[in-house]
């Protein structure tokens, strides 16, 4: 999978999505509700990364859907339907199985979300929105992750030039290693201070310090992120009524009892389909677009 | 109109009875293109912080100086931090964020500009720099000349009305060198920028350059047009006019300025000059006595064996390695030139057994080094000089690393002073022994890593990019050490970029192209065979003497032609 372009919205618009998705894919324990979660996510994950992300979904999510769905029975005896009794002499209940499967499928679909998470949200777009709140924070946020790349570099270089005279941690008997590997982390402190100082005088000569510093930004917010992000809200604020409506949650414990179908759960569900393929579908209209842009000339 | 004014300049480092710069008097004009050189310690560094007042040292100073008319402590901050731009020397050191376009704006930022003024600035600089294919791009992903061009670019970007750079290009190779200073050359024709700068590279930086100064001691010595500083420096019999181009050095040596014919700066000035003066009948009659190669060569064992190697980092990769095969003789002195990227380094880590190769034999006096045990390998066999010196260092001070070397031997602690003091008295480390290696300057670090190297009592002496940030008499001095250390037998195979370097001292020399060895012969045969990668002497004189590859030759044969 080549770009997806919801990551091209503004980080805004991206934080938004994921913090509407985790929050309600953790707090609404609907069947119908985290199946549209559950699907959505792994429809996204596999267009955001591809095969990586189908292979990913099916040799550590789905084991561990079924692992976390069987346990959860071993544990809980809550419920009212009792189908048997364990050797111990305690009760498997049909409530328990449906909630572990339940929990399982909480737990998995918000994993798959985060994954989703990683790729969209880079550090560069966290840091735009929280810098704004706190100032020097993006800055801090982007020294670390300049430092931290070119401290691996160094020990890396220290390391291999050590190797070369046979004082590497790869090198000599256990007290040896230990020795070098002592060695080479604290002249790597030396190191880090040494440099520092250049790096201040680089940030004063460019003025680093006087007062009324501002924090420059590539992301712009235009027409089409107000058009998503209001189109958002008026999901989010669906899907919230339907909670405030006891429309997304079920009760399991003593005995199941979900609130009756009307029309306006039908509501709350598209909604909530509609919030959580977005991604998909504003990728798919893009695709669709571009096809039609293609084959005209 | 002038942009600073230092009166009777001088200054001291604290505690220091020693003056840094002393009863310094310098104008410099708007616009002007001004190059600073000196030996190492000579206080171009000094002088050139002093110009910034964040940057300037701590220390005791008297006079005064002025930019723009004013004293420069009096000078607002905010309009020294946009006006006055500096670049420099570590192009790692000098960036601060992670992404290339945050780099960008760092300064902008600081000024506290409004996001659509910082748009468009980043944007004409990005432009302007050729940046825009990497704007996205981590800053770690760069190379270290991109580095430079950025670092350049953001000072650039808050608009400088004077630009100064403290050695910017000591840390790149000579094509990422070249580029850089095109670049700032470019800035000072088209944008009018005065442009302050010490450098090494006097070959690339004197044509471009209005001005010279030479500093010695912490005080002018000689101040004008290249080419009247040259004069003077040669009248002056100065040691630092053996930096000077190689078209300078042959001229002043064979002609003995008299006035009526300019002294040539660059190669085609002095190729003209030489071609002038010899009349082209005399080119018929060029000697080309061919040198028969020494017989001691050819007997001498083979320490260093490639047998049809390949190496690629990842399986399914590209090679890296691409059936190279050459052979080192004892005692020889090897160097491997060629452009970057070409797999020279690499070579280096099959040799200390890094890296493996999948087909083909690496062998150290018929061994394998790859399996070989580190004691048996690094202990009087081979020693692996890294690319970055401060590499090797671990400890507090340069004597407790020089015995750090022998803490894992046998030997009595008499015995280890005496190898200490020995090898320090041969690499000149005496007065530095108490110092923090950090602290040693380019030069003196090479030193003292060799000296931590030679502690085992290599016979056969890797150098990866020896000569990168030196000086001409450090160079020097490294060139004669290297010498001294073959005269010893110790094998060397020294990777490196200065041409002028491996010509003067190298014995064969190897060309290195898409990651093998391309041809390789006896120095000399082998620069002079090349047109375009081999020494500005030569260049200028090789169609007259081919074979005439230092300025020494050329001026030898200048001399007896005459």
């Amino acid at each position: 999978m080549g770009r997806d372009s919801f990551s091209t919205y503004h980080p805004a618009v991206n934080f938004l999505y994921f913090a509407a998705v985790l929050g309600f894919s953790m707090f609404f324990m609907h069947p119908v509700l985290q199946g549209i979660a559950l699907f959505s996510a792994a429809v996204y994950s596999v267009t955001l990364s591809g095969g990586k992300a189908v292979k990913f979904n099916v040799i550590y999510m789905l084991p561990a859907l079924f692992i976390l769905a069987a346990v959860n029975p071993l544990f809980n005896h809550a419920g009212m339907t009792i189908l048997f009794y364990l050797k111990n002499g305690n009760p498997v209940t049909l409530e328990s199985i449906v909630y572990g499967i339940a929990a399982a499928a909480m737990l998995v679909t918000v994993m798959i979300w985060f994954s989703c998470y990683n790729k969209v949200m880079t550090s560069d777009k966290f840091i735009h929105l929280f810098g704004k709140i706190v100032p020097a924070l993006s800055l801090i946020f982007s020294m670390v992750l300049r430092f931290v790349p070119r401290f691996r570099h160094q020990i890396q270089a220290v390391s291999l030039a050590q190797r070369s005279i046979g004082r590497d941690v790869t090198q000599g008997n256990v007290v040896h290693r230990a020795r070098h590997g002592l060695r080479i982390l604290s002249i790597m402190a030396t190191w880090a201070m040494e440099n520092a100082i250049e790096t201040a005088d680089s940030m004063k000569a460019r003025g680093y310090g006087l007062p009324g510093r501002t924090s420059f930004a590539i992301y712009r917010f235009d027409r089409r992120d107000r058009t998503v992000l209001v189109l958002m809200i008026v999901l989010i604020a669906i899907v919230l009524a339907g909670a405030g409506m006891g429309e997304n949650t079920m009760r399991y414990f003593p005995s199941m009892r979900m609130k009756e179908q009307t029309l306006f759960s039908g509501v709350v569900y598209a909604a909530y389909s509609l919030l959580c393929m977005l991604p998909v579908i504003i990728q798919l209209v893009e695709e669709l677009r571009w096809k039609y842009i293609v084959s005209r000339t | 109109m002038e942009i600073y004014r230092i009166e009777d300049l001088s200054f001291a480092f604290p505690g220091k009875e020693k003056q840094a710069l002393a009863h310094l008097d310098l104008t410099i004009a708007g616009g002007e293109f001004v190059t600073i050189i000196g030996r190492s310690g000579c206080g171009k560094s000094t002088l050139l912080r002093h110009l910034k007042t964040v940057l300037t040292p701590h220390g005791v100073r008297s006079g005064a100086i002025c930019y723009m008319g004013q004293p420069l402590s009096e000078t607002d901050q905010r309009t020294q931090a946009s006006e006055i731009g500096f670049v420099l020397q570590n192009p790692d050191n000098q960036v601060v964020t992670d992404k290339v376009w945050h780099e960008l704006a760092f300064g902008l930022e600081s000024l506290g500009l409004d996001q659509q003024t910082m748009r468009l600035r980043v944007a004409e600089m990005a432009s302007f720099f050729g940046i825009q294919t990497w704007f996205h791009k981590e800053v770690t992903e760069l190379s270290g000349g991109q580095k430079q061009l950025l670092n350049l670019a953001s000072i650039m970007a808050m608009h400088p009305a004077v630009l100064i750079l403290d050695e910017p290009t000591s840390q790149l190779d000579p094509i990422a060198a070249m580029e850089f200073l095109e670049t700032v050359s470019k800035i000072n024709r088209e944008l009018g920028v005065t442009v302050i700068m010490t450098e090494h590279r006097l070959e690339e930086v004197l044509p471009v350059s209005d001005r010279l100064i030479v500093l010695d001691d912490g005080a002018i010595i000689a101040d004008g047009k290249p080419r009247e500083v040259g004069e003077q420096l040669h009248a002056m019999g100065h040691s630092m006019f053996a930096s000077m181009p190689a078209p300078m050095r042959i001229f002043a040596a064979a002609q003995h300025y008299d006035g009526n014919i300019p002294c040539p700066l660059t190669v085609k000035e002095g190729r003209q000059w030489l071609e002038d003066k010899r009349k082209v009948t005399d080119i018929a009659k060029a000697s080309s006595d061919k040198q028969a190669s020494s017989t001691a060569e050819e007997i001498a064992p083979v320490v260093v064996q490639f047998k049809d190697v390949w190496l690629k980092y990842e399986k399914n990769g590209p090679d890296v390695i691409k059936d190279l095969s050459f052979e080192v003789r004892k005692g020889q002195f090897y160097c491997i030139v060629g452009g970057n990227g070409t797999g020279k380094s690499t070579t280096l880590s099959l040799l200390s057994g890094i890296q493996r190769p999948y087909r083909g034999k690496v062998l150290i006096e018929g061994r394998n080094p790859s399996t070989m045990k580190a004691k048996d390998l690094f202990h009087n066999l081979l020693g692996v000089l890294p690319q970055n010196p401060q590499s090797l260092f671990v400890q507090k001070t340069v004597e407790l690393d020089l015995h750090e070397m022998l803490s894992e031997t046998k030997l009595t602690s008499e015995e280890k002073r005496a190898k200490v003091e020995a090898v320090a008295a041969l690499a000149e480390l005496e007065k530095l022994l108490a110092m923090h290696p950090y602290d040693l300057s380019g030069g003196e670090q090479q030193r003292a890593a060799l000296a931590k190297v030679l502690l085992l009592d290599p016979t056969i002496l890797v150098l990866d990019e020896p000569t990168k940030g030196l000086d001409g008499s450090f160079k020097e001095k490294l060139g004669r050490f290297l010498q001294e250390l073959q005269a010893r037998g110790v094998t060397i195979i020294m990777v490196s970029h200065d041409i002028e370097f491996c010509a003067r001292y190298g014995e064969v020399c190897g060309m290195f192209f898409d990651g093998s060895m391309i041809t390789s012969n006896e120095a000399k045969t082998f620069f002079a065979g090349n047109h375009f990668y081999t020494t500005s002497a030569n260049r200028m004189a090789r169609r007259i003497w081919p074979d005439a590859v230092t300025v020494e030759s050329v001026i030898e044969r200048c001399r007896n032609n005459q």
